[in-house]
């Protein structure tokens, strides 16, 4: 059972796992593309502007979901001090921090024909570049702050600090009057999106996670080289 | 018809501009993370290669990760 987790082995499948992602995802991009720009309908109020939405959407969602999952891994690095933890966090980040400012141009691109400007400083927008502020700090503290354990220490305090922020953006829409609308899709509760349009955004959310997966291996496979090449020149 | 579904019925410019900024980033990290992929197995296969015939006879046994490294690099040249 545990020699499945060693390292080699799992180098061995991360290989088989980026030529699988890279034989099926332009065919589910393709699939994901066309329903987002041809098969779904446009909105009754909005017209076709909402397609953005299926890329807008996504990115959010893939923005604060690694945001928390950096948060957490830090906490338990903290806790358990494994370096492969580091090397986990350290490849999601810059994915993280481009899905957060791709949800905020696209919003941006959303927001002109919907609410007649591109940028208002409200509760959503605010929160989400702060994110994004967070995601610079948390990059730039692992690239010029030496030696690695002082880099991995106070990149950690700066995550753990900012998952503050990611319920503050979850509530912002219900716990201040903000331009952007409430929540449509809820885990808990009923949707209010109708299924001809939750499928192409569940279809462009499978798709991105798919990207974000392959980046992620190839980075944690660099990673990998990386130390190897370490270790490598100690002998 | 194709008309309609560039113009987006006025639209166009915002989404066609959503969805190609989203694109273009995706395979510009895209490329940029390959590459960086490459140029460290490519080094790291050249630095088992430099070594003296003994070293690299026993990192090839203790690390099946340099010996991975190295035959898939070698599949590529």
């Amino acid at each position: 059972m545990f020699s499945l987790l060693s390292p080699s082995n799992i180098f061995y499948w991360i290989g088989k796992l980026i030529t699988f992602i890279n034989s099926i995802f332009f065919i589910l991009l393709i699939v994901a593309l066309s329903f987002a720009l041809i098969f779904s309908p446009p909105d009754y109020l909005q017209g076709d502007s909402v397609r953005i939405m299926y890329v807008h959407v996504p990115s959010a969602w893939i923005g604060l979901a690694s945001f928390t999952c950096i948060a957490l891994l830090s906490i338990a690095n903290f806790i358990f001090k494994t370096k492969n933890l580091i090397i986990i966090t350290k490849s999601i980040a810059p994915l993280g921090l481009m899905f957060t400012c791709l949800a905020i141009i696209t919003g941006s691109l959303w927001g002109q024909p919907t609410w007649g400007t591109w940028w208002a400083w409200d509760a959503r927008l605010t929160s989400m570049v702060i994110l994004a502020l967070f995601y610079i700090g948390y990059i730039v503290a692992h690239k010029f702050i030496l030696p690695d354990e002082k880099a991995n220490k106070i990149s950690s305090i700066i995550v753990i600090v900012g998952l503050i922020n990611i319920p503050i953006i979850k509530f912002s829409v219900d716990w201040w009057n903000t331009l952007h609308q409430p929540a449509s899709i809820k885990l808990i509760g009923t949707n209010t999106i109708h299924s001809s349009m939750l499928t192409p955004l569940l279809l462009m959310f499978f798709v991105m996670l798919l990207y974000c997966a392959l980046i992620f291996l190839m980075k944690y496979k660099t990673e990998i080289i990386r130390m190897k090449k370490k270790n490598l020149k100690r002998l | 018809m194709i008309q309609n579904f560039l113009s987006m019925n006025g639209y166009g410019l915002y989404v066609w501009a959503a969805f190609s900024i989203t694109l273009i980033s995706c395979v510009l990290v895209f490329y940029k993370t390959q590459k960086t992929l490459k140029k460290h197995e490519r080094e790291f296969a050249k630095e088992i290669n430099e070594l003296s015939a003994e070293k690299r006879k026993s990192v090839m046994e203790n690390s099946k990760i340099a010996s991975q490294v190295l035959s898939s690099f070698s599949k590529t040249i």
